[in-house]
């Protein structure tokens, strides 16, 4: 049988349907407050091979519709109706990126023949370990991160492994929410096995194995086309997390970008070595893994809205990540805190392929969304609270067509916030600002999407705030052609007072009664020259306070007399040259890569992939230290650093 | 025709190319309908036109009509077109961006471009003003008050018409917001005035603001508008105040339409929901999914155990407006939408549509694109007899020009191309009805699919057969349940109150006082703002969570209950309505009660129409048509629907004619006339 264009669609049309109703089944029955603020969840349709033919498009997380169960499934002998299986090993498979995210898999057979899987993943708020919600920075090992289990039968014909949920209960600090959202989670997969009987009910069971593979290479080819449309070529770009551990040296990825035709090799290589905090992203090296590929189904997305979203559109690309790299982590690294890298890895992609389609592409976007909570006492009740803030996250990056979006946008848009009001009736906190922060976005013919800032002053003595995925405080998202970076994202203790104290990319601090926190994220990078912006823009800008009447006339040349432009100054002021480059760093990453150029990381990419995969860290830390101190080549910096450790081999 | 009527309710419903009047003499409780085409150029116009055919036609004496009750999009299109007033908002400090940052989360995340629509009031009219209420109602920091006359002098000379306050917290204390529009009305006597929670003063500060916003920005509009129909409708000599349809199913005066504008903004489709749930409770049908489909859209909404659903948060243009509103969701863009294939040969329906101009190609306006109204003519299902009320041809050349297009992309024969665009269209609806489903728990062989508007009953069929539907419903009249709607909607409003109390006997008291106050102001807005002094029931709502839940579930409360202070069974009825909802609760877990609501209802008596003589037998066809489907021409006979009676039956395939619509029914479906006219269809195999 071949399946035509026509049964196609329709067929794409059940799937999804099936797809998005085991999602809304997910949301609705999940017990954890968190799945439901945060959709940190997916539903997908795998083919029996384990490759997503569908995922919903309303709900859950963006990152998965190229997820491949393959090597996760392979790990189970043999698969019969009724079964469940699931992992939430980050090593095991590599289909769970950190232990908090369960994943779950159930077979959907016909005539006893195995057609394909209803899957999917939650991720629990704490799976036990060294911290509440398994998840910080801080901690060096994945055995550090919560109990874990290797791709195994949960449910076996139809019968739940009672001894096996009884162990993974035991080892968690909310066991009712974690059985209260498998439950709603099994919910799920039983409603999409009935969806997909259905289906099978329609189109046949080989109609539907035909139609599942003609949707893998119809996303395939509708990524191809995008391919074919962009000139082929070797776009190389860098990007670096501010820290890569607490008080940290910065942590580099780098992408070698490789297009010929309608295929494309994302070469990572020159990305740090895997590290001893909690910020690898572990892939197993897998070609296709869809972490690594994110940031292409952003771009996808962006030149192609109505891109089949499912496995397919990875086949076309084919990625290189060196083993014992942050990128692929030999066990036992830690990866809880994996979101932060996979930020950067995003960003990585969208400077990569702006390379490679500068008309087409936006500037970074912010990049780093700060998740803040609060753990105070209510000091009328005694109580203690423990509560969601905000997620407080950056605006887009300037586009080709208009201005990056404000206080959210691009890759962050799937963040909701909490409103003020619920925020304080129920916690003791008081917020005095929650609004766009001026001047935050990157000047450019189309400016960056502004940063959010927020305000907040607590009542209570010991008071914690945590604010996870802290990054870009240092390193700026970057403008391109011409366009201005974003300004930096922020944390500080009693601002303009004379107990202020910055606190930068610290993730977590304690309170006093009457302290306030600001805190702010970055804002997007600009695109194409300021001078070039029309003035009564800019000019609107200043009314509405997005830009200062100074940056107005530093950053743009738009000198304001009043509201009105003064158009003979201003002609003066834009008598400059424009700025120079496609991208707009900033003066850190600058001042950062006068002393670590490209040859020397280069170098130092070379000198570390020598080493044992335990020493890399190590190295790498030493010699920047050592690079500071004492600025010279990295060969003898290399030298120096051996001299004071003979062990190194 | 003899002028036999005492006394007549009007009900009138405005869509974009008719307007549609259902007309009901309460002596004789026989319905009149009729649609009269839009004059955009000078809207009102048309009702007029309205009035006249009806007293031509059925002998109406405009002096005797006792209830007229309009449902208008004048409001929706305002903001469609964003042709609102220039607005100025006043925020508490520090929260200037409240409608900028929405919450944040955008519908299409997918891509890097993604953007939110420019907000209503651009951020150079919006003016954070000092002053602090905490959470509490106490006030922190008294309210600036030269800050808010220079506020008003800004926005004047920035050009405002109107001013919107909405502060942090007013829904505890409006104190500082009742008193900065006293000190706006005196400072900018010629500019309007809105506060927040004059609007809606529920808790979450975007989804009070953004409410009152949209309040504001349709109002000059909509009052000019409803003013214009009242003195048009005096000059026509109709005594009856006119009364408006609400989002929420009900109706209200038209001077109370003219402030509260924001509730009428969905009254279109809920009032649709409102019709269609009356007529399956006449003809015993329990649970429907109603289906709605016009030239530009199409919605589906759940009616269980006989009553409409409810929710916050529609959206209007992009805009959610968070006040109590009947629950529909949007699942396609209706018969105009536009077919076209993607590079890789793929056939694919929507979203772009050819809308009501240039419409359709067979329409002859203009259209060129095939549309699944053009499949529809190439297939062979319309174009027997005249659409619309004979205001339509079908011409089938111009259809199968469009569809041959498609054909040759395809390289497909025009029939199949035809009938390929319609399936893929169903298989669209299939996806969103689904989510639906999904996200309410439902399961679609409990419903009756009840098809209307001008193009449901065309595609009702294909769409059930598609999700597994046994029974399908198609009313006498669909092209006029929304006019229906109005005509039996209940005078109706909602109040709320956030009151943040536990479900624990020490609060009882604060929730019978609530309860009391809502009370009090439910009775005040009936009786004496609506001047209703017939039966009125009241009905008490809670939006209750557990502890530290993000979200809050609706529950009906027991009045008795909320008096006796037994805060046990308020407790009780939420854990059953969350396993009702979520399937599952958490007895040993606190319950909260966050905001405590009163819906008063001023009851209209529901027509009681006659049921028809049943006979016995088949009908007898107009003619028999060929059409292609299933992949092949079929022979099958064409009924006209004023042919058919009470007890005659037909089975599919078949195609019934009628002036609003064209019912088409696939084979496998089995059809029965009830006694008011109602045609039900069942899929065979499947109990009746």
């Amino acid at each position: 049988m071949t399946i035509d264009k026509v049964t196609l669609q329709i067929m794409g049309n059940h799937l999804r349907a099936a797809a998005e109703t085991m999602a809304y089944t997910l949301y609705r029955t999940a017990h954890s407050t968190f799945v439901k603020e945060t959709e940190d969840f997916t539903t997908q349709v795998t083919d029996a091979a384990g490759m997503c033919v569908a995922v919903p498009m309303d709900l859950g997380a963006t990152w998965y519709p190229g997820i491949n169960y393959g090597r996760a499934l392979a790990m189970i002998e043999e698969y019969e109706p009724g079964d469940v299986a699931f992992t939430n090993d980050p090593y095991s498979g590599f289909v769970a990126t950190h232990v908090p995210d369960l994943h779950m898999w159930k077979p959907i057979f016909h005539d006893g023949t195995l057609v394909c899987f209803a899957a999917g993943h939650i991720h629990n708020t704490d799976m036990g370990g060294a911290v509440p919600a398994s998840l910080s920075r801080a901690l060096t090992e994945v055995h550090q991160e919560g109990v874990r289990f290797p791709p195994m039968k949960l449910y076996r014909r139809g019968v739940l492994n009672e001894e096996l949920l009884r162990v993974m209960l035991l080892n968690v600090r909310k066991p009712e929410q974690n059985r209260g959202d498998l439950q709603a989670f099994i919910g799920a997969l039983n409603t999409g096995e009935r969806k997909l009987r259905a289906a099978i009910d329609k189109f046949g069971a080989d109609g539907l194995r035909e139609g599942m593979a003609r949707l893998l290479d119809y996303a395939e080819h509708q990524a191809r086309e995008v391919l074919r449309s962009i000139p082929d070529g070797e776009y190389f770009f860098s990007d670096y997390a501010d820290e890569d551990a607490v008080d940290g040296q910065p942590c580099r990825v780098a992408l070698t970008l490789r297009i010929a035709g309608d295929a494309a090799v994302l070469d990572f290589t020159g990305s740090d070595p895997q590290l001893t905090s909690a910020l690898n992203v572990p892939t197993g090296g897998d070609p296709h893994h869809t972490l690594l590929l994110v940031g292409v189904y952003y771009v996808l997305c962006t030149l192609e809205p109505r891109i089949v979203l499912n496995a397919g559109l990875t086949r076309p690309f084919t990625c290189v990540v060196p083993e014992g790299t942050v990128l692929n982590p030999h066990p036992p690294a830690a990866v809880g805190m994996r979101s932060l890298t996979c930020a950067r890895l995003r960003s990585l992609i969208f400077g990569a392929f702006g390379l490679a389609i500068p008309e087409c592409m936006p500037a970074a976007p912010a990049g780093s969304s700060s998740i803040v909570n609060v753990m105070t006492t209510d000091n009328r009740t005694h109580r203690s609270v423990l509560a969601a803030v905000n997620p407080i996250v950056g605006g887009a990056g300037g586009m080709p067509h208009r201005d990056g979006t404000n206080g959210s946008g691009a890759d962050a848009a799937y963040l909701k916030n909490t409103p003020v009001e619920i925020t304080e009736a129920e916690v003791p906190i008081q917020i005095l600002r929650y609004g766009l922060l001026p001047d935050s976005g990157g000047a450019g013919r189309w400016r960056g999407g502004l940063a959010t800032a927020l305000d907040f002053r607590v009542a209570a003595p010991h008071t914690r705030i945590t604010a996870r995925n802290r990054d870009r405080c240092r390193f700026r998202p970057w403008g391109i052609l011409g366009g201005g970076p974003g300004a930096p994202s922020d944390f500080v203790l009693n601002p303009g007072s004379p107990r202020e104290r910055v606190l930068g990319n610290t993730d977590t601090v304690t309170l006093e009664p009457g302290d306030v926190i600001h805190i702010h994220s970055p804002g997007g990078g600009g695109r194409g020259n300021p001078l070039e912006r029309e003035a009564e823009r800019v000019a609107l800008d200043v009314q509405r306070g997005y830009v200062s009447r100074e940056a107005a006339a530093s950053a743009y040349g738009v000198i304001l007399d009043g509201e009105r432009i003064d158009a003979a100054a201003t002609a003066r002021a834009r008598r400059r040259p424009p700025p120079a480059g496609h991208f707009a760093f900033g003066p850190e990453r600058e001042a950062h890569e006068a002393v670590w150029t490209a040859e020397a990381y280069a170098e130092l990419t070379a000198l570390l992939a020598g080493l044992p995969v335990h020493w890399r860290f190590f190295v790498k830390t030493k010699m920047f230290e050592e690079m500071a101190a004492h600025p010279d080549a990295v060969g003898r910096v290399f030298a120096a650093v051996r001299a004071g450790y003979e062990e190194i081999p | 025709m003899g002028q036999h009527g005492m006394s007549w309710r009007i009900g009138v419903d405005i869509g974009g190319t008719f307007i549609d009047f259902c007309a009901l003499d309460e002596t004789t409780q026989g319905l009149h309908t009729l649609k009269v085409l839009t004059t955009p150029d000078d809207p009102g116009q048309e009702v007029m036109a309205g009035i006249a055919l009806l007293q031509e036609r059925h002998g109406m004496d405009p002096a005797s009509v006792t209830a007229f009750v309009h449902g208008t999009t004048i409001g929706i299109n305002t903001i469609i077109q964003r042709k609102g007033a220039a607005l100025a908002l006043l925020t508490t400090a520090g929260f200037e961006d409240v409608i900028e940052l929405a919450r944040l989360r955008m519908p299409e995340m997918h891509g890097l471009f993604c953007a939110r629509p420019d907000p209503l009031v651009p951020r150079d009219r919006i003016f954070g003003i000092a002053g602090r209420i905490l959470a509490d109602g106490s006030e922190q920091t008294p309210l600036d008050i030269p800050a808010i006359r220079a506020a008003a002098a800004a926005a004047r000379e920035a050009g405002a018409a109107g001013l919107v306050v909405a502060f942090i917290n007013a829904y505890r204390n409006p104190a500082h917001e009742r008193m900065a529009a006293e000190i706006l009305r005196e400072a900018a006597p010629d500019l309007f005035v809105f506060t927040a929670t004059a609007i809606w003063p529920v808790i979450r500060e975007y989804e009070r603001t953004t409410t009152a916003v949209l309040n504001g920005y349709v109002h000059p509009r909509v009052a000019g508008y409803l003013t214009s129909l009242e003195e048009a409708l005096a000059r026509r000599g109709v005594a009856a105040p006119p009364m408006v349809t609400k989002s929420n199913g009900g109706v209200m005066a038209t001077g109370l339409g003219k402030t509260a504008c924001v509730n009428m903004l969905l009254s279109g489709t809920a009032s649709g929901v409102i019709g269609a749930a009356f007529l399956a409770r006449q003809a015993g049908i329990a649970n429907a999914l109603t289906l709605d489909i016009g030239g530009t859209s199409a919605d589906v909404a759940l009616v269980i155990d006989g009553q409409p659903q409810f929710g916050t948060g529609e959206t209007v243009g992009n805009f959610p407006i968070f006040i109590p509103a009947v629950a529909v969701t949007s699942i396609g863009d209706g018969g105009g939408s536009l077919a076209w294939v993607d590079g890789f040969g793929v056939l694919k329906v929507g979203p772009e549509s050819a809308g009501s101009v240039p419409g359709p190609a067979c329409y002859g306006r203009g259209g060129e694109r095939a549309t699944i109204t053009d499949a529809m003519a190439v297939c062979g299902f319309l174009g027997h007899t005249p659409l619309a009320y004979r205001s339509v041809a079908i011409d089938r050349g111009r259809a199968e020009a469009a569809i041959g297009v498609i054909a040759g992309q395809m390289r497909l024969g025009l029939h199949e191309t035809a009938e390929a665009i319609v399936k893929v269209a169903i298989s669209g609806m299939f996806v969103e009805v689904n989510k639906l489903l999904g996200r309410s728990g439902a399961d679609p062989g409990d419903f009756c699919l009840m098809p209307f508007g001008g193009a449901g009953p065309m595609l009702g069929c294909l769409l059930a057969r598609e999700l597994g539907m046994a029974r399908v419903m198609v009313p006498r009249r669909p092209g006029v349940v929304s006019a229906l709607g109005g005509l039996i909607a209940d005078v109706k409003n909602d109040f709320v109150r956030t009151v943040f109390l536990d479900a624990d006997p020490a609060d009882a008291p604060a929730l019978r006082e609530a309860a009391h106050a809502l009370r009090a102001q439910a009775e005040a807005w009936l009786r004496e703002e609506q001047r209703f002094h017939g039966p009125a029931s009241r009905r008490y709502l809670a939006d209750m969570r557990y502890h530290g839940q993000s979200f809050e579930i609706e529950v009906p409360l027991d009045e008795a209950c909320i008096e006796a202070g037994d805060m046990a069974a308020v407790a009780d009825a939420f854990h059953r309505q969350h396993v009702a909802i979520y399937a599952f609760s958490d007895e040993q877990a606190a319950a909260q009660i966050i905001n405590l609501r009163l819906v008063i209802t001023g009851a209209t008596a529901p027509p009681a129409f006659p049921v028809m003589p049943r006979i016995e037998g088949t009908p007898a066809p107009l003619s028999e048509v060929t059409v292609w489907y299933d992949g092949a021409n079929r022979q099958m006979p064409l009924y006209l629907r004023d042919t058919l009676q009470h007890g005659h039956r037909l089975d599919g395939p078949a195609i019934i004619a009628q002036e609003d619509t064209t019912i088409c029914i696939p084979e496998g479906f089995a059809g029965a006339v009830d006694g008011w006219g109602n045609l039900l269809l069942t899929a065979q195999g499947a109990a009746p």
